[in-house]
């Protein structure tokens, strides 16, 4: 039996190729990556700096790859990996990183420290040391296909009733359709307009589309977790389901850790998800927008004071849906529509992605780093914050009550359903 | 032995084993590197990698430098951004510009170059070694960095620093005999050549991949870097 510790280590060693290990090479160990991190900023807690998050990811490299490394431990002069070494960084990595990259636009040697960050994660999910939170969710969605419990009879009675609610047509398991959307069950379960939103537009648009009940849940716990079985168990689901109906696109909708990983990991462990074309919501709206395909009615919004616009690390930052938003914005609210700094690629994560809303214990450092959105909210005056991943939005209207803000949380897609033009 | 004879081991048979010896070691550690495997990356791009790279390189050494109040590493590092651009600026003017370095590398490698004069160099080479001192004083105070440093922060520190200080104290002929300051700047720069691949002081040869693969990922996904 392997310890939790070896099985860590066993992990890190496996996630370390010469892409990870080229950049923890070129670490100087500077520090500069703290001061991006909005954990750090929130708190000032030293131990929240990026580098120090994925140290342990380091020491296992160093130690079982190079000879001074190597020599190093022997020597006592570099610290083993402990038990407990594993359960300190598990609290600083699934509690106070979102893996929003924010750091990387900081790092001068521009390592890409995310994807060292989700590393980490992967050795810490291997040994399964992971809040127990985080762990119930996964195995709710291991079982139960969704971690927020929504089931095949759950799922058939929302759509059902958004259907009926918003009187509009969901088509489902339609075999030959072009487009597959998979809706987040943050969506269908907290947020069911956005469904209506998002059903509305295709329709209008005349998008020969579908929802597949075998690949109902776009959220993915096991990329939160970091681990690679559940990942792709779960991007298997969906990818499963796009092949049955023999569709060419999937349609991500509203869940940016769901996108990252369907668009830009999926195809490197299983080959057959490049058979797909994988766009979010948001890509959809702006050709549809773009090409005219929908039409929405200029200056919609711009009675309602002033409009702005929270962008997410996974779908703008790492997803590249960064203009499209703006686009569409300029045209609902062309005079009400403000920039926040930082903005666009430079942009400060909302402190709920990467799993940590779904875990308690990192509340107080998740409503501290909200409290750097507040300023930048506040800055430009706005009384509405448009954003396109309903993660964002869960820590959005959960802070506003937290803090008592008067502020609208709106879905872009919402927004452009409600501006369709009849 | 008198400093003669010092000097001739510290800039004849030393030198020598000491440049050797680091060539070697980072070709070892790049090979290390390399050999572990680098998977393909099957992902359908939705922007151009190779104009991540390039311009990334570009922004990297012709326009942050430059202009660095626009970034926010700069506003909220402002000690360690100045620290550490003079650092390495002084580095360049001082092993590049300056004459006597030109001419060991012109023994080198055959040819030489325009050179800067040296009461420039020399302020330079004063501007770095401050900002070595401001560098290390912070790093025992910030609390990150404390935090993040070791023994092997501060050799790596030492062994660039020591050559600087050498350097400087032999162009003003300060505490010894021309040859002893001569044969002081030698050792400890043998000494810096050999701790370069056993340390992170390395990180320049590692700079040219992590910042290629930052200017990948953010190219692939159409994203300014
Ligand atoms: S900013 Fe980059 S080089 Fe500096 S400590 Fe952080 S990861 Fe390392
Ligand atoms: S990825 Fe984001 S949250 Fe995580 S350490 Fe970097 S800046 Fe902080």
């Amino acid at each position: 039996m392997m310890s939790t510790t070896e099985k860590a280590m066993e992990a890190f060693v496996h996630e370390t190729g010469g892409w990870v290990a080229a950049q923890l090479e070129a670490c100087t160990r500077c520090g500069m990556c703290a001061e991006a991190c909005h954990f750090y900023q929130a708190t000032g807690n030293p131990e929240y700096a990026p580098v120090w998050k994925m140290e342990l990811l380091r020491r296992a490299y160093e130690q079982r790859f190079t000879i001074i490394g190597g020599v190093k431990a022997t020597l006592g002069l570099d610290k083993r990996v402990t038990d407990e070494d594993l359960a300190h960084w598990s609290d600083l990595n699934y509690e106070a990183c979102t893996v929003c990259n924010k750091c990387s636009m900081v790092c001068p040697m521009g390592i890409d420290i995310g994807s060292l960050l989700h590393g980490m994660r992967a050795g810490l999910a291997a040994a399964e040391v992971i809040p127990a939170d985080l762990a119930a969710a996964v195995t709710k969605q291991v079982n139960e296909g969704s971690p927020l419990g929504m089931t095949d009879t759950v799922w058939d009675q929302r759509l059902e009733w958004v259907a009926d609610e918003w009187e509009v047509e969901i088509p489902r398991d339609v075999k030959g359709a072009t487009t597959m959307v998979v809706f987040s069950s943050i969506e269908v379960m907290k947020f069911p307009a956005n469904v209506a939103a998002i059903a509305k537009i295709l329709n209008k648009a005349g998008e020969k589309w579908t929802v597949s009940s075998k690949a109902r849940e776009i959220v993915n716990f096991g990329f939160y977790e970091g681990s690679e079985e559940h990942t792709k168990l779960f991007l298997n689901r969906v990818l499963d389901g796009a092949k049955d109906l023999g569709v060419k696109r999937i349609v991500v909708t509203e869940c940016g850790h769901a996108y990252d990983a369907l668009r830009w990991h999926a195809a490197n462990w299983i080959p057959e998800a490049s058979n797909f074309d994988v766009i979010h919501i948001t890509g959809v709206l702006g050709e549809l927008v773009g090409s005219g395909r929908i039409k929405i009615k200029p200056g919609f919004f711009d009675n309602g004071g002033k409009i702005t616009f929270h962008d997410a690390c996974k779908i703008q930052r790492k997803g590249g849906h960064i203009q499209e938003p703006r686009d569409i914005l300029k045209v609902l609210a062309p005079n009400s529509f403000t920039e926040m700094t930082p903005n666009r690629e430079e942009s400060v994560c909302c402190g709920g992605g990467g799993g940590v809303i779904a875990v308690k214990a990192a509340d107080p450092v998740r409503y501290a780093s909200f409290e750097l959105k507040i300023d930048q909210v506040n800055a430009v005056g706005a009384k509405t914050v448009s954003m396109t991943c309903s993660n964002c939005r869960l820590q959005f209207t959960d802070s506003v009550d937290h803090f008592k803000l008067d502020w609208k949380v709106a879905g872009l897609s919402q927004m452009v359903a409600d501006a369709l033009e009849e | 032995m008198n400093s003669q004879a010092v000097l001739e081991f510290a800039r004849g048979p030393f030198f020598y084993f000491a440049l050797l010896f680091m060539l070697f070691g980072l070709a070892f550690r790049l090979f290390s590197v390399i050999s572990l495997g680098w998977s393909r990356d099957r992902v359908s791009p939705m922007g151009s990698k190779t104009k991540g790279v390039v311009v990334t390189f570009l922004k990297a050494f012709l326009i942050w430098p430059f202009i660095p109040w626009v970034k926010n590493t700069f506003n909220r590092n402002p000690l360690i951004y100045i620290g550490g651009g003079l650092f390495h600026l002084s580095l360049f003017v001082v092993i590049i510009l300056g004459t006597p370095h030109m001419l060991v590398w012109k023994s080198l490698i055959g040819f030489g170059w325009a050179t800067l004069p040296l009461p420039i160099v020399d302020w330079m080479s004063a501007i770095g070694i401050i900002a070595m001192v401001i560098l290390l004083i912070n790093r025992r105070i910030h609390p990150v960095l404390k935090l993040i440093s070791g023994p092997a922060e501060f050799f790596a520190w030492l062994f660039v620093f020591l050559p600087m200080l050498t350097g400087y104290m032999m162009t003003h002929h300060i505490g010894g005999s021309y040859e002893a300051l001569y044969a002081r700047h030698m050792i400890t720069v043998d000494v810096l050549m050999i701790w370069i691949p056993l340390s992170r002081i390395s990180h320049f040869v590692f700079y040219f991949f992590s910042r290629a693969i930052h200017g990948q990922e953010f190219g692939k996904r159409g994203v300014a870097v």
